[in-house]
């Protein structure tokens, strides 16, 4: 029996309400007022960079799952852009046009997502059983080796993925009868093609996160965490390793593929050399410069991450002593300076704070807890 | 017959510079746990700094050279110095991202450098060949096995019968008893990147020294060292010799005899095959071929 | 360190403020005062001629990261200074082309190229370099559905085929028949000839090209895919070794083409070579390839290189002033022309507009490229299988032209090129 005592928030009095999804009022609070922000969003924002957010919502999806596997379970992973490849690939076969020169079935959304989901976990539970034997940085260049794998399995596949520089097209997104590729009148609202997609990724997103919060909050989760730090002991405990690497492996590729199907059905054409060492990279980025081993940092860093670009290419335009132009004039141009600052905001991030974006959430709120005596 | 000895030949002058690199990730790893991704982008700076004093300054290739690995020591101690020195402690993928950004930031100022042309350097040695029978192999390419065998002996003296070497060893066994015994960890780690920076540097010079010379899409050679740092052992120094040149030779022969064994493949399975390789080592021997079993104590 | 902390953060959640009010959503269209959208009768920044109007263009290219950025670099330049030329004589229609503001670096990526577009759509009128094909597919339907114009910067023969791109200079495929013919007739070739080139469309459209013209040559024909990379060409130059052909036509770039021509010739391969356009570069002729080179390599282009004495090439070196000689330069200028050319016709027709100058680009009859090319090579009026332009230059190595390579037979179409049926593009892109 459980009950809450009046005016003494914290004091919990069952295990349910201690394992609560939110459990304490604040959480409660900011999380409903987050959602409600976020679904304004789209009537605030301009077009371009609602595009942005809905490509990084996305990311964050496949970002949580990188976490699921990395974060949580320890077993750090370089593959993530094989599984994200894979789920985009069985996204766009099953759901693209069937009239196309490349293979399309044009199947219904229903289909293609969570289709695309489960080929990228089968593929992640074959990858599993190669975490048991190896660990550290044998497994993420191992993993590394997939993603070269992969390249040269989209490069060749021509039927399915259209060859390297000509690609295909992804899935049409058809929702519930709702066209997001295009803009128009829906339920009312005259909703463009962005602000049609960025809550569909909305949506997308929470339903996801939860997810993800569920599986850590839950015995799989803390199984994870007892891998992730120290593995001997937590056999000793009988946590069944094996069992528990590949089911990590394969959670996180199911929500790596969802991700792959859904971002490059947003995305329209893409190529077989998308899925790269970089891709992987970001996706590691996204992770450590948002907080490991928390789903709210995974998100702020994929967001942070895809809006880098914008907001290199922002800062690049302001500073006075970059040259305008794109030629061999000036110490570097503008467009180099963008790409510079890539990995300069990354490198200063990371030095300045290696807990990453969730630990400056957690830095914020400690201050704002010991107000007016925090020190 | 000939075609399996020339590919052998090719594959081991290309192997030698697979294994500066992965001599060079492996050095880093060793003093401090850490796979270094900057290396692409040493390699790059190397070369052209090499490029730079033979071509532009007009020395003669080998004092060139020379220079050009100082340099490329220098600006790896400096990447140590600024870049890493003060995430000592934090984990080791944060430090491996680090690295991954310093390559960017690197490489963006060197395409500045390198603009619309390649940059090509000429070897004193011109365009002769030695043949033995129907094998030939480049003036060009027996230097570089030659400098990398020597660089080889020369690091593996370095380190069996210098104090400084031997210092190295200490720290790459244990840092906190090295520490104890009063050897400066910091130097050491300066010097583990300086050394990286000029092997680097010896394997950007030589693919200056090629039929293309160093470009802006160059740096992607030495992500082929990856596997072989795998293959050989992450902190085995004759184990990344052993793997460079292993991937160099097995990246030959399957460009050369695959699409008629096994057409099946695909084409161009010559990018893949270096991890074929690995995953197949791996299997046998999860630490690689010389890595030492890591011993896990709860 | 207290006081650098706070500076940090105050500077940080400044700049995160500024970010989001660029971001946010103006009641007001942001219409500029104009005929619609990218033409505008305020002045340009910078203007040339302060009393003209501004025509807006975009350019999405490769400039930082990608593998095209070396060539993609000085195409770019040549545009600006193309158009800063064109304002110099006065503009077009009282109104001055501003290129300048809108260059997008979209690092060869399609999803990067889409987002670029997104930004720029509604300020440019027309885009006067789209880098790429499955980058240029990815924004190709919004292209369509804002009737903006674009000029890619390829020689693909599905471009012939599409209303909303306007290219200029025989395609890759023509440009592969005409350089086998011409080796037929001066190079004594008879046996095989290799098709060697990237996969995709680049390669793929010089391939079909190539077999065209074996076949009708009488030619034993094959064709090897390459990949990107100076250090993967052992399986490209094992190929060509074992099958001895006496021509290879090559459609990479110039790192992997000089490797190629190097690691064959080397072995003691003596067959020609010839290159499709972007595989030069001057660089090249201090390669240890560079004998090779010049004994046994032709490069087939659409143009004469940058040196030619036309007085299109010369206004080109005159805007230029003092740059490091390439051909990407060339590339870019003359792949300008037919849009100036829709621009004045736009202009003549009743005022430019995007919709305008998207019917005037399909409905050309000549083109003024100073020489560079004849006027009718512009020609876009009618079926793709009359008006596509069909010759080529074939140029050798030489080592006192500004970019190493001179003319060795000036514009000719081949009679594989003059008697093939183009009703479709020879490397379909979708």
């Amino acid at each position: 029996m459980s009950s809450r005592l009046r005016g003494r928030p914290l004091v919990r009095t069952s295990y349910a309400q201690d394992m609560a999804l939110l459990n304490t009022p604040a959480k409660r609070r900011s999380t409903i007022a987050i959602v409600i922000a976020s679904f304004l969003v789209p009537f605030l924002v301009t077009d371009d960079l609602l595009l942005v957010l809905t490509l990084g919502m996305i990311s964050a999806v496949g970002a949580i799952g990188l976490n699921l596997v990395t974060g949580y379970a320890g077993q750090v992973s370089l593959g993530h852009a094989f599984f994200i490849g894979l789920g985009a690939y069985t996204g766009a076969v099953l759901g693209g046009d069937p009239d196309a020169a490349v293979t399309g079935y044009g199947l219904p959304i229903y289909v293609w997502l969570p289709a695309a989901g489960i080929v990228a976990a089968v593929a992640g539970l074959l990858v599993g059983p190669i975490a048991v034997r190896l660990r550290g940085l044998y497994l993420a260049i191992v993993t590394l080796g997939l993603v070269f794998l992969g390249d040269h399995i989209f490069r060749e596949a021509r039927d399915l993925t259209g060859g390297p520089g000509v690609g295909r097209r992804g899935p049409d997104l058809v929702v519930f009868g709702i066209d997001m590729g295009e803009s128009g009148v829906v339920l009312g609202l005259d909703l463009a093609r962005e602000q049609r997609q960025f809550l569909m990724a909305l949506v997308f997103l929470i339903v996801f996160a939860v997810l993800a919060r569920n599986i850590a909050r839950s015995g799989v989760g803390r199984a994870f965490s007892a891998i992730r730090d120290r593995d001997v002991a937590a056999a000793v405990i009988g946590v069944d390793l094996t069992r528990y690497k590949v089911m990590a492996f394969a959670m996180s590729s199911f929500f790596a593929g969802v991700t792959g199907a859904l971002y490059y059905a947003v995305v329209g054409v893409f190529e077989p050399s998308a899925f790269g060492l970089l891709l992987s990279v970001q996706y590691l980025a996204m992770i450590l410069i948002g907080g490991v081993a928390t789903i709210s940092g995974a998100i702020m860093g994929a967001i942070f991450i895809s809006s880098l670009g914008r907001i290199s290419g922002e800062i690049a335009h302001v500073l006075p002593f970059i040259s305008e132009s794109s030629g061999t004039d000036g110490l570097l141009s503008v467009f180099q300076l963008e790409a510079i600052l890539y990995g300069v905001l990354i490198i200063v991030f990371l030095i300045f704070e290696p807990r990453g974006l969730f630990g400056i959430w957690t830095r914020i709120r400690n201050y704002w807890k010991g107000w007016p005596f925090s020190y | 017959m000939t075609d399996f000895f020339q590919a052998l030949v090719n594959g081991f002058g290309q192997g030698s510079i697979y294994a500066l690199l992965a001599l060079g990730y492996v050095m880093i790893y060793k003093a401090t746990r850490v796979i270094s991704f900057a290396q692409p982008a040493l390699m790059v700076v190397g070369g052209l700094f090499s490029y730079h004093f033979t071509s532009e300054l007009g020395l003669n290739f080998w004092v060139g050279m020379v220079l050009g690995i100082v340099c490329g020591a220098l600006v790896g101690m400096l990447v140590e110095r600024i870049a890493l020195r003060p995430m000592l402690g934090k984990p080791v993928f944060t430090l491996a991202i680090i690295t991954i950004g310093v390559d960017i930031v690197l490489r963006i100022v060197s395409n500045r450098y390198i603009g619309v042309q390649s940059r090509i350097i000429e070897y004193p040695g011109g365009n002769e060949r030695f043949s033995i029978g129907d094998v030939s192999i480049s003036h060009q390419r027996l230097g570089l096995i030659a400098v990398t065998a020597v660089t080889v002996a020369a690091l593996a003296l370095f380190f069996q019968y210098s104090r400084t070497g031997l210092a190295m060893r200490a720290t790459a066994l244990d840092q906190e008893t090295a520490l104890a015994q009063g050897i400066r960890v910091g130097a050491v780690f300066a010097l583990a990147w300086a050394i990286a920076g000029g092997l680097a540097a010896i394997a950007g010079t030589f693919v200056a020294t090629g039929n293309a010379g160093i470009e802006q899409t160059s740096w992607i050679i030495a992500l082929k060292a990856l596997p072989a740092i795998i293959i050989g052992g992450l902190d085995s120094v004759q184990g990344a010799v052993v793997g460079g040149l292993a991937v160099g030779i097995v990246e030959a022969l399957t460009a050369t005899f695959q699409p008629d064994v096994a057409p099946w493949l695909g084409a161009n399975f010559a990018l893949v095959a270096p991890y074929a390789l690995m995953f197949v080592v791996l299997l046998v021997r999860p630490y690689g071929l010389f890595g030492t079993r890591e011993v896990e104590r709860v | 360190m207290k006081l650098n902390r706070h500076l940090v953060r105050t500077s940080v959640v400044i700049a995160a403020t500024a970010l989001v009010l660029t971001g946010c959503r103006s009641s007001s269209s942001d219409e500029d005062s104009g005929a619609g959208p990218g033409i505008s009768d305020e002045a340009c920044p910078d203007a040339v001629n302060p009393d003209n109007g501004c025509i807006s263009l975009g350019v999405i290219s490769d400039l930082t990261k990608g593998p095209f950025a070396p060539l993609a670099v000085p195409i770019t330049d040549a545009q600006k200074a193309f158009w800063k030329k064109v304002n110099e004589d006065g503009g077009v229609g009282g109104y001055d082309i501003d290129i300048a503001s809108n260059i997008a670096d979209a690092e060869y990526n399609p999803e990067i190229h889409n987002r670029k577009y997104q930004e720029m759509r509604k300020d440019i009128l027309a885009l006067g370099q789209t880098l790429g094909s499955s980058q240029t597919l990815a924004i190709l339907e919004d292209m369509k559905d804002d009737d903006v114009l674009g000029l890619p910067a390829s020689w693909n023969s599905a471009w012939e085929f599409e209303d909303q791109i306007l290219e200029s200079g025989a395609n890759y495929c023509f440009e592969a028949m005409n350089g086998v013919d011409w080796a037929v007739a001066n190079r004594g070739v008879t046996g095989k000839v290799i098709a060697v080139g990237y996969p995709g469309d680049y390669g793929g459209d010089a391939a079909a090209g190539v077999e065209a013209a074996a076949k009708a040559n009488d030619l034993e024909f094959e064709k090897i895919e390459t990949p990107t990379g100076q250090d993967n060409q052992a399986g490209a130059v094992a190929a060509i070794l074992k099958a001895k052909p006496d021509l290879v036509v090559v459609t990479t770039g110039p790192a992997e083409m000089a490797t190629i021509v190097g690691g064959t010739a080397a072995q003691g391969f003596t067959g020609t070579f010839v290159g499709s356009s972007p595989t030069w570069n001057p660089a090249l002729l201090k390669s240890p390839a560079a004998p090779a080179l010049e004994a046994l390599f032709f490069q087939a282009g659409p143009w004469g290189p940058f040196g030619t004495d036309t007085p299109g090439h010369e206004a080109m070196r005159t805007a230029l002033g003092d740059v490091t000689p390439n051909d990407g330069y060339t590339a870019g200028w003359t792949w300008s022309y037919p849009l100036l050319a829709a621009l004045k016709k736009a202009d003549e027709d009743g005022g430019i507009t995007r919709e305008s100058l998207v019917a005037a680009a399909s409905e050309l009859t000549e083109v003024d490229y100073e020489g560079i090319l004849p006027p009718e090579a512009g020609a876009t009026q009618g079926d793709p299988a009359d008006v596509a332009y069909r010759s080529s230059v074939i140029s050798k190595v030489d080592p006192a032209a500004p970019t190493g390579v001179s003319i060795e037979q000036d514009l000719t179409t081949g009679p594989t090129a003059e008697a093939y049926d183009f009703s479709k593009p020879c490397f379909s892109l979708q």
